[in-house]
């Protein structure tokens, strides 16, 4: 085609384009996608005790973590999502939230006998605990899939990577809502199992997943 | 004859902001400028240049969202084409001849090479002209101090110092404008 006409037929439809647009766009993809993580919990059901854990310091250690995680990890997308990616030097303060649970965690097992550690670390949902955020991270690792058709990452591996970490940290948000556990250690290690888990998917599937 | 990236930006700000008539003068004046970033890469394959010129181009009005005001123009612009140019490579990589790859590498090296003469020169010209004179003598023409110091007319510890100050100014504007 000739590029007069290239040119022609794309303004053909001109709109303006808002305001931190590119902000917008990934925080829709975000939320279409945790409605229907949400939906999930919803079917598996909320913690029985939802509304008394809420005023528990262990509801909010597991909120704090797992929001903080996804705000860190939204920034580094919305960067990312541009193809002149400024320096991300930044990064480290994403290490922030989980030395700060592993310091809970600490002071935990400090002040728990030795014998009961076990019991702690496991619980009773380890098993599923991991898989479960992972699951819930699919849908919205899947809504900012639909964001980024608009967007031009040109460093696939590490935007895939942190797609999956907004996922997965969003994902054991809304996994809050229905998992009883309270200890810190668990959440550190099998929460951050599962959003691992998701930013790996992520950054495995970014070249493929995310080429424009 | 080039527009200025003052003049893009302002074309691309107003075609953001709903001017259909900026949005489309600043397609057609990119043509000319994309066509010229790939020829100098890619020399001698007429078909894939015009094809990646209008795939910036669509790349560009699709996804100008990702444009952010506050940062330069051309060097967005520049990043869509050099992605659509690697992908491009990726895509054909058995059709590609080391020949050609040679002529890549050789640009690419040129625009990097030419990229860091000027951040040298403007990190330098931030210092007084004695700092400056004495690191380029001793640490880009690898002059020794004695040298420096015979050509310059001045004491080998002046120089030393002069070179020492610069040196950690230099230091901490880079880690200044890494921040």
């Amino acid at each position: 085609m000739n590029s007069d006409d290239l040119i022609n037929q794309l303004v053909h439809d001109f709109r303006p384009v808002p305001r931190h647009a590119l902000s917008w766009r990934l925080i829709a993809g975000i939320a279409l996608g945790a409605v229907i993580s949400f939906a999930v919990v919803l079917r598996l059901g909320f913690r029985p005790d939802l509304w008394i854990a809420m005023h528990s310091f262990a509801f909010w250690m597991k909120w704090i973590y797992t929001t903080s995680l996804g705000i860190g990890a939204v920034a580094a997308t919305i960067k990312l999502a541009r193809p002149d990616t400024p320096p991300m030097g930044w990064l480290w303060v994403l290490a922030l939230p989980v030395l700060g649970l592993a310091a809970i965690s600490m002071f935990e097992l400090a002040n728990t006998p030795t014998s009961q550690w076990l019991e702690m670390w496991l619980s009773k949902s380890w098993k599923v605990c991991s898989s479960l955020v992972f699951l819930l991270a699919l849908p919205i690792f899947g809504g900012l899939l639909w964001s980024f058709r608009k967007l031009a990452p040109t460093r696939l591996r590490a935007a895939g990577a942190t797609a999956g970490l907004t996922a997965g940290a969003w994902g054991a948000t809304i996994y809050c809502l229905h998992c009883p556990e309270v200890s810190a250690i668990f959440v550190l290690t099998w929460y951050t199992l599962g959003i691992g888990a998701a930013s790996l998917v992520g950054a495995l599937a970014g070249p493929r997943l995310l080429r424009w | 004859m080039q527009a200025s990236e003052q003049q893009l930006r302002i074309w691309m700000v107003s075609g953001l902001g709903g001017d259909a008539v900026a949005h489309t003068t600043l397609l057609r004046v990119l043509m000319p400028v994309l066509r010229q970033f790939f020829r100098r890469r890619m020399p001698g394959q007429g078909d894939a240049i015009e094809d990646l010129v209008q795939e910036t181009l669509i790349a560009v009005h699709n996804r100008r969202a990702t444009y952010d005001p506050a940062r330069p123009f051309t060097g967005w612009l520049f990043a869509i084409a050099r992605y659509k140019m690697i992908d491009q490579f990726r895509a054909n990589g058995r059709f590609c001849t080391i020949e050609g790859m040679e002529d890549i590498l050789a640009s690419e090296g040129f625009a990097e090479a030419s990229d860091a003469r000027a951040d040298v020169d403007r990190l330098l010209g931030g210092l007084s002209p004695k700092q400056e004179a004495m690191i380029r003598a001793t640490r880009i023409e690898g002059l020794s101090v004695t040298e420096a110091a015979a050509r310059a007319q001045i004491g080998e510890s002046d120089v030393k110092i002069s070179v020492h100050r610069g040196l950690r100014l230099l230091a901490e504007r880079v880690k200044d404008s890494l921040r």
